[in-house]
């Protein structure tokens, strides 16, 4: 396995290397650099998005979570992913149309513009900063615990989430946001590669699908239905989990940007049909694996069946293929993620273009070593971190939407009460406040909460001029 | 389309796709919510396909600044 770790990853590192340098230019302007010319064709649109969505919480994360809770897992992922391409295409057209007439400096920018409050803009940045950090350290830990496991003893999980941390900083530095797009079309195709192959090989275990899940019966038939074993995929989880990742493209910065930097919203549309197709072909693999690890793994922790999985019961070359397609999974997202911070935050400041950006620089730079700091002190199941993410971003959506949408200037109270329910989320989190209110889960009731505040709040608008 | 997405994601949600803690009927070996969950993730991005064919955006008359 280790010599073909090394092939693969001086390929790997290779491409890397060449799509950062072909991305450089040395007088490219900050629009050039951070949103790639806002001129993506389709094919790396759909690599970039995909890239951006399905990282280590699809490649390690989604098995675990076939393997824990069974069938729903599809529910909460694929069929959610379904909804949310449908979703871009409508919310797609509307917030292009927003930024032909505001421009786009990052989504808090673009908000605070719409609201004309900067404070809308404070608490967008603030809620992306408090949620994509946790779940770029939990990236970052989970490429460091496999490398541990395919280099056993050779540099501590600090040393290998901070070379991750640098490759990242410094393919993105010399590349700007271009060379993240190309990365990421490498990585989208590698992670489909790496986890068929996988997926393939676990499922020829069974002799089928049918055998598969015979084999699952017999272990757990709570696997085989909702809301599995642990009860954890239950119709609100699932519901919340729904308009979570609904809400993905609008309160996620890096999905956002990458809709808006898309050449047209033909282009736009086309991504989002074939975004729906990758992410059913990517999605499928795993629930071979996972249930391999229902089987043959039932009672062990993530790690043991990780290293198994992927790892041991693989052929050399093919483990090296996971080790590698695992870097570039969680490479992309982090780096996507990070950036899109970056991103944000320069859609906040003001000064000159060479100050702005210096400052975007250096703020990249701190939201790096704040996840990896965050990635050796985080211990949690990848997808529920994600998914927690996915929620606490989502709180903001009505807000963002709502800005997206009207053409009326929004009363101020919309931005205190997204404000207020983002403190009672974190509050909630944190077990001071409960984690469900009148029989609802928490999430749930705010996002209805500030959907109806929304609402009231475009009612009591008034017409804008512009 | 839209309201028949929204049906769609609705029906989910409901005895009628994630019964509770049954898996029959099977199809070829698949169990219930598996195979229902399947179709609905097919028909939504069929939809999005068909969405797209009808939507405004597609004329590009916005995309030209």
């Amino acid at each position: 396995m280790i010599f073909w770790i090394w092939v693969f990853g001086a390929m790997y590192v290779a491409l890397l290397v060449f799509v950062s340098v072909k991305s450089f230019k040395k007088d490219r302007s900050a629009e050039d650099f951070m949103l790639a010319g806002s001129n993506v064709g389709l094919i790396l649109g759909v690599l970039t998005y995909a890239a951006a969505l399905f990282s280590t919480f699809t490649f390690l994360g989604m098995p675990d979570f076939f393997r824990l809770h069974g069938i729903g897992a599809w529910i909460f992922l694929a069929l959610s992913d379904g909804a949310m391409v449908f979703f871009i295409v409508w919310f797609g057209y509307h917030i292009r149309k927003k930024v032909k007439q505001f421009g786009f400096k990052g989504v808090a920018g673009l908000i605070a513009k719409s609201y004309g409050n900067k404070w809308a803009g404070y608490i967008i940045f603030l809620s992306a900063f408090l949620f994509l950090i946790p779940y770029v350290g939990i990236q970052i830990q989970g490429i460091s615990i496999f490398m541990n496991a395919a280099f056993p003893g050779s540099l501590p999980s600090w040393g290998w989430a901070t070379l991750i941390v640098v490759v990242m900083l410094v393919y993105s530095e010399v590349g700007g946001f271009k060379a993240i797009i190309y990365s990421d079309a490498i990585q989208g195709l590698l992670l489909m590669v790496v986890i068929w192959i996988i997926g393939a090989s676990c499922l020829s275990y069974f002799g089928g699908i049918d055998k598969m899940f015979e084999a699952v019966r017999q272990v757990d038939e709570k696997l085989l239905s909702t809301p599995g074993p642990k009860g954890l995929l239950s119709t609100q989880f699932l519901l919340a989990s729904l308009i979570a990742i609904v809400m993905i493209p609008v309160s996620q910065p890096q999905f956002t940007t990458r809709i808006i930097v898309m050449k047209s919203t033909k282009s736009v549309h086309y991504m989002a049909v074939s975004l729906g197709v990758f992410a059913m072909l990517v999605i499928t693999p795993t629930i071979f694996i996972g249930f391999y690890g229902a089987v043959k793994y039932a009672d062990v922790g993530r790690e043991e069946f990780f290293a198994n999985a992927f790892l041991y019961d693989q052929p050399g070359f093919v483990a090296a293929l996971a080790v590698i397609g695992l870097i570039a999974a969680g490479l992309s997202t982090t780096n996507a993620q990070i950036f899109a911070l970056g991103s944000e935050l320069r859609g906040l400041l003001k000064g000159s273009e060479k100050s702005v950006m210096l400052k975007t620089k250096i703020g990249i730079f701190a939201f790096s070593i704040i996840a990896l700091v965050f990635s050796l002190l985080v211990s949690d199941q990848i997808v529920l971190l994600a998914r927690v993410s996915f929620a606490g971003t989502g709180i903001m959506g009505p807000m963002i939407l709502l800005g997206v949408l009207s053409d009326r200037k929004v009363p101020p109270f919309v931005i205190f009460v997204s404000g207020v329910g983002l403190v009672v989320f974190l509050l909630s989190l944190a077990g001071i406040l409960p984690s469900e209110i009148y029989g609802l889960r928490m999430d749930l009731f705010l996002f209805i909460v500030l959907c109806l505040s929304a609402i009231l709040g475009y009612i009591f608008g008034k017409k804008s001029s512009t | 389309m839209i309201s028949v997405s929204v049906l769609l994601c609705i029906i989910t949600f409901t005895p009628l796709v994630t019964p509770y803690g049954i898996y029959k009927p099977m199809l070829f070996g698949v169990p219930y919510t598996m195979w229902m969950g399947v179709i609905i993730t097919v028909l939504l991005v069929l939809f999005t396909y068909l969405g797209t064919k009808v939507h405004p955006g597609m004329g590009g008359e916005e995309d030209e600044a």
